[in-house]
């Protein structure tokens, strides 16, 4: 399962994990993207689905321990949420692999696969991230979701349902545009390297 | 302290931070923190406490504005179905802000005391599978190749005109290229090593040499000093909530 290009590709997604971060602070985006490396990983292993599954979330975790040492330390607390995203990555975004390197790009097929496979994403992030933010952080991550936190909870509801329901609101648009970006790099990564990280069976022939 | 007992010691810490609710419980584990930061670096200690203030603080104001302000009581006072007081409500973000912050200055006091080694010495030091080690070596270089490699791209397309160095427009609608350029180089660089440069230099085999080498023991004296302290202070926040 894990073959030196498998384990270079595991590497190189984590750093692209953890730089992405540096590219958009520099560009200014007001976006996170730290979970491109995780769904890319798994594209570019897919169709393998078990070792997509394994390196997509050995990166992701890698990803999250370096960015945590250096840059956030509670991003190690949302360890739960990348593996929930490799597994949503793995049974459903990995199915359009084939529409992502597509030529000419379909942009209708693809816009649809990323819509839905970012959404999907998105809805089982909020709820897997919701008990995290509720007991580590209060409900409030300091991002713009905590004034939607905060209006669920003078509407009277629970800590938890403000959360997740915040998380509905934020999560699927943060991720469909992580999913789309995964997608436009799995679409310009060579050919050559996408096969060095199948199995010799799975390679077309010469 | 070895790279092992860091880690330990840590997560005993972060469990000690969660399980405390009292104020006497945070600052038990704060100060245990705090002695472990000097022990670590001396006055450096400060910086790291700096860091993990500026760290929170953001997140503080963030808290305050929200529970204090605009919503005006605590969970347990909404849960309960009371009006409440924003007294409650500041008592719950001072809990939160406290955990958050010993979390962060773990980290940076355990950092202190590795100041002097290598990634490769400290990774070397890890009980880990060989492979785990492998791969946090590989993504630690490639992360420097990705940086260097953000750094040429940004610098030419600033150049071209294609993005510009504050927030704009332009890199909303042009940003892609710069992943996209990054990407591709950093992708070229990996398919040249991997296939070419690596085999011919025997790297893997050099690098798996110097991970499975000997690196010492894997706990030293001052590691069981310190978990059993972290240990004493969980057991104090539990016993003190």
């Amino acid at each position: 399962m894990f073959t030196t290009p498998r384990l270079v590709a595991i590497a190189l997604c984590a750093a692209l994990n953890f730089a992405i971060g540096n590219i958009v602070y520099l560009v200014k985006l007001p976006v996170f993207l730290d979970s491109v490396g995780t769904i890319l990983c798994v594209l570019l292993i897919a169709p393998d689905v078990m070792a997509a599954i394994a390196c997509a979330f050995i990166a992701g975790f890698i990803g999250v321990i370096l960015t945590g040492l250096v840059l956030n330390p509670f991003l190690p607390w949302f360890m739960l949420t990348v593996l929930a995203i490799v597994l949503v990555s793995a049974l459903l975004t990995a199915r359009f692999i084939g529409t992502f390197r597509m030529r000419p790009m379909p942009v209708a097929r693809l816009a649809g696969a990323v819509v839905l496979c970012g959404i999907v994403t998105g809805i089982v992030a909020a709820i897997v991230s919701a008990p995290v933010v509720v007991y580590l952080f209060g409900g409030v991550t300091g991002s713009g979701s905590a004034f939607v936190v905060a209006f669920f909870l003078k509407t009277g509801e629970q800590l938890l349902n403000s959360a997740l329901l915040a998380g509905f609101t934020t999560e699927p648009i943060d991720k469909t545009l992580q999913v789309l970006l995964a997608g436009l790099l799995y679409r310009a990564t060579p050919q050559d390297f996408i096969a060095m990280l199948r199995p010799a069976s799975a390679r077309p022939a010469a | 302290m070895t790279p092992n007992g860091a880690v330990i010691f840590g997560l005993v810490v972060v469990a000690a931070s969660v399980a405390a609710a009292s104020p006497l419980g945070f600052a038990v584990v704060a100060a245990l923190v705090l002695a472990f930061a000097i022990a670590g670096g001396g006055r450096k200690a400060a910086t790291a406490l700096l860091w993990s203030a500026g760290i929170v603080a953001p997140l503080a104001l963030f808290m305050g504005l929200v529970w204090v302000v605009i919503v005006g009581r605590a969970p347990a006072e909404i849960a309960a179905g009371v009006e409440g007081s924003r007294i409650a409500a500041a008592a719950y973000v001072a809990v939160i802000c406290a955990r958050l912050f010993i979390i962060a200055f773990v980290v940076q006091a355990a950092f202190q005391h590795f100041a002097g080694a290598t990634p490769l010495r400290f990774v070397r030091g890890l009980t880990v599978p060989l492979t785990v080690k492998k791969l946090l070596v590989l993504t630690l270089s490639l992360i420097e190749t990705l940086l260097q490699a953000v750094d040429r791209a940004r610098t030419a397309l600033i150049v071209s005109g294609t993005i510009t160095r504050q927030f704009s427009l332009r890199n909303l609608r042009h940003g892609w290229i710069l992943i996209q350029t990054v990407w591709l180089t950093v992708i070229t660089i990996a398919i040249g090593r991997t296939r070419d440069k690596w085999p011919t230099e025997g790297t893997l085999t050099l690098l798996d040499n110097a991970l499975s080498a000997p690196a010492g023991r894997r706990f030293a004296a001052a590691d069981l000093i310190w978990i059993t302290l972290a240990v004493a202070a969980l057991a104090s926040a539990l016993g003190l909530r």
